[in-house]
């Protein structure tokens, strides 16, 4: 690296570090372990920003000190120590046995657990064992809201992922071709992802007309002449998570396919224009809904047709849900995407989506593709 | 994550031989005095679900319901609308969605005689999952069991062990092509050759070590099987990189019926000698029905029963993060 990339890098670091260990401070936590289990690695990456692979990792955060990193994954720890940010790696088996060990050493009296909700059960016997005195409450939160707010370095990361995600949208309508299996698009679409250094990618996919009421993994269906393909692509560039949301025609769209694209659009645009620095996710869903209200198809809002309007983006793809009855606040620099994905009988499920970042005045899109109802003609032979 | 195909082909798997997978559960739990067993499920860790039912889990969390009779329930924080895709892609016709498992569980064990619920692989359930099932369960005794499940899936059947020679047949050819492959296209192409194969999950990487050397070391997910492969680019070999197909081959040689996973680990690793500096090197055994874990939770003193298959691999780890690694896929056959 660089004397700038260092300095950069070590100015990230210091920044979370901060920000975390002053939330610490407000708890009164001694000590922040951040757990990741293999589907849930966001903290860990936060705190390491290295990418590890084993089904349970950690990270140890004392209030002072030098952190630790353990994995299940011996190759993880040569990977944490190489990046920098956690030199001190241990091995992590249920035993737990250098976990307990380094818990012992720093006697907390209150620690933290980030996704202790999900701490295996020997090892949360683990922790409690090494440090009966303690009291163990959850952190999940407080690095919750250490990761709202991006940085810099954090909002460029993210950036990158829009370029990913605007190649594979482009992938994805280029293979688009009555005969073709759904699972080949993503195959296609995966390999253009990767190739662009994609390390994972998140996608639901759902084809057919007004049938459709929700995306899934993708199935044998052969894709016909008509069909609306509906997807999210959410590439992860370097830790960060972005998405987009798009429906496409292969063919001709028809007048319900419009018209149902001129609803989701206008509740695209009706969750963007509330957006500004202290926006609740609540006020975004409900800008949202009122458009399918207004036309009568408010029903089509609640849990039986739609799981959110939205959600955060960042280290986990899912982070804050865009629903009404969630008061969280977006502050600036909060990165989230509006999608009022569900069904209505005018077409069936439909995916429209951009994903924005909050600015000091409003909001800025991140991505580049054009909000538009795709066609497509083309496509790879089956 | 899973993105890839999701299929459920009686013509691989015969409707009988799913359901006999769940009735041999049944007879064990029935054996060990146990009402309903639950098996959680979460997008990393759900191989037991896919076996029993078919179900692809690509998001969140889940308990899988199995009782001593009758069919088993899938409770599940995802949404009601993808019931119907999961009901076309899975054995399962009892679904059930919710926040939370405390709510789901009383659901389900509403006007059931209190008995013993059994928590398959207790050990690494949530704990908060596990206190939320409690809360459900009044009068109920929470037994934790070991991996039941695991043991079933340890030896494929015949279908499986097709399905597992189908997958492999794919990832070597993805393999062969992405080693000969220039730099930068060579995870794509294993994406777009196993995911166009049906392959339902792919971690495909790159990795390298001194020297120049370099591997692609991938595992995916067919149907509910996992298979992984290692093999090391094409260009560089020091004299070193030899030592890692000699280790292999020893370790291989010592796989048989009874013998724990140690133990030819152990004998691939006496080999490994003549590495760079500040390298180390270790041997795995790790189950076909471990892999999507990476063998992480697997007890290496564990005997290899006969008719497994296993990925017998040698990894070497450097300092600088980097890591090379080569597999061998070993049936556990007397010999």
């Amino acid at each position: 690296m660089t004397d700038q990339t260092d300095q950069a890098d070590t100015a990230e670091q210091e920044l979370r570090y901060s920000r975390v260990r002053a939330a610490m401070a407000e708890q009164g936590l001694e000590v922040l372990l951040a757990y990741g289990p293999g589907w849930r690695r966001e903290n860990v990456r936060y705190l390491s920003d290295a990418r590890v692979a084993g089904s349970a990792a950690l990270v140890l955060l004392p209030a002072v000190g030098e952190p630790v990193a353990f994995s299940t994954r011996p190759a993880d720890l040569g990977v944490v120590a190489a990046r920098g940010w956690v030199r001190d790696v241990a091995r992590l088996d249920l035993g737990a046995a250098a976990l307990s060990e380094r818990l012992r050493d720093l006697a907390p009296s209150r620690v933290g657990v980030a996704h202790g909700e999900l701490l295996p059960r020997a090892l949360a016997a683990a922790v409690t064992a090494a440090v009966p005195a303690a009291e163990v409450v959850s952190a999940t939160a407080l690095l919750d809201e250490a990761r709202m707010v991006k940085s810099d370095w954090e909002l460029a990361q993210m950036r990158r992922s829009a370029a990913v995600c605007a190649a594979g949208w482009r992938k994805f309508v280029d293979v688009l071709e009555p005969g073709l299996p759904e699972y080949r698009i993503v195959a296609e679409v995966e390999a253009e992802l990767k190739r662009l250094g994609a390390e994972d990618n998140f996608m639901l996919i759902a084809s057919g007309g007004d049938e459709v009421t929700g995306m899934t993994a993708p199935t044998p269906r052969l894709l016909e002449e008509g069909d609306m393909v509906r997807t999210e692509l959410t590439p992860q560039m370097n830790g960060y998570w972005l998405q987009i949301c798009r429906s496409a025609v292969v063919g001709k769209a028809s007048d319900a396919q419009k018209r149902s694209f001129e609803l989701f659009n206008e509740a695209v645009e009706a969750g963007l224009s509330v957006v500004r620095p202290g926006v609740t996710a609540h006020e975004v869903a409900v800008a949202e809904n009122d458009v399918f209200r207004r036309y009568g198809y408010g029903e089509f809002c609640g849990a039986q047709y739609t799981r959110v309007r939205g959600h955060g983006h960042g280290l986990h793809l899912d982070e804050t849900p865009i629903i009404e009855g969630n008061h969280t606040v977006l502050p600036e620099r909060a990165v989230f995407i509006v999608h009022p994905n569900t069904f209505t009988p005018i077409a069936g499920y439909h995916v429209l989506g951009d994903p924005v970042v909050v600015t000091a005045t409003g909001y800025e899109v991140l991505i580049e593709t054009e909000r538009v109802l795709f066609e497509s003609a083309a496509g790879v032979a089956a | 994550m899973k993105r890839g195909l999701v299929v459920l082909d009686p013509a691989e798997v015969s409707e009988a031989e799913r359901a006999g997978r769940v009735l041999r559960l049944q007879r064990r739990l029935a054996q060990e005095g146990v009402t309903i067993a639950l098996d959680y499920a979460d997008v990393h860790r759900s191989d037991d679900l896919a076996y029993l039912t078919n179900l692809c889990l690509y998001w969140n969390e889940g308990i899988l319901a199995v009782p001593v009779v009758g069919e088993p329930t899938f409770l599940m924080k995802l949404s009601p609308r993808v019931h119907p895709w999961m009901r076309r892609s899975s054995t399962l016709t009892d679904l059930r969605s919710g926040k939370g498992f405390t709510a789901l569980v009383e659901g389900l064990l509403a006007g059931v005689e209190p008995g013993v619920l059994g928590l398959v692989d207790a050990a690494l359930w949530p704990a908060t999952a596990i206190e939320e099932v409690r809360a459900a369960a009044p009068g109920w005794e929470v037994r934790p069991l070991g991996g039941l499940v695991r043991e079933q899936r340890l030896v494929p059947s015949a279908a499986e062990r097709e399905l597992l020679r189908q997958a492999q047949g794919h990832l070597e050819a993805a393999l062969a092509a992405a080693v000969a492959a220039p730099e930068g296209e060579r995870v794509a192409l294993v994406e777009r050759a196993l995911r166009g194969a049906g392959f339902t999950d792919v971690l495909a990487e790159v990795v390298r070590g001194p020297d120049g050397v370099a591997a692609v070391d991938v595992s995916g997910q067919y149907r509910f099987c996992w298979v992984r492969s290692a093999r090391l680019v094409e260009g560089a070999s020091p004299p070193w990189v030899a030592q890692l197909g000699k280790a292999l081959a020893a370790a291989s040689a010592v796989v048989a019926p009874g013998v724990a996973a140690a133990v030819p680990a152990a004998a691939g690793e006496r080999v490994l000698t003549g590495l760079p500096a500040g390298a180390v090197a270790s041997a795995t055994v790790v189950h076909q029905a471990d892999l999507s874990t990476g063998g992480d939770y697997a007890d290496p003193a564990e005997p290899l029963p006969a008719g497994a298959v296993v990925v017998v691999g040698v990894e070497v780890l450097f300092p600088d993060g980097g890591r090379v690694a080569v597999t061998e896929t070993v049936p556990v056959e007397a010999s």
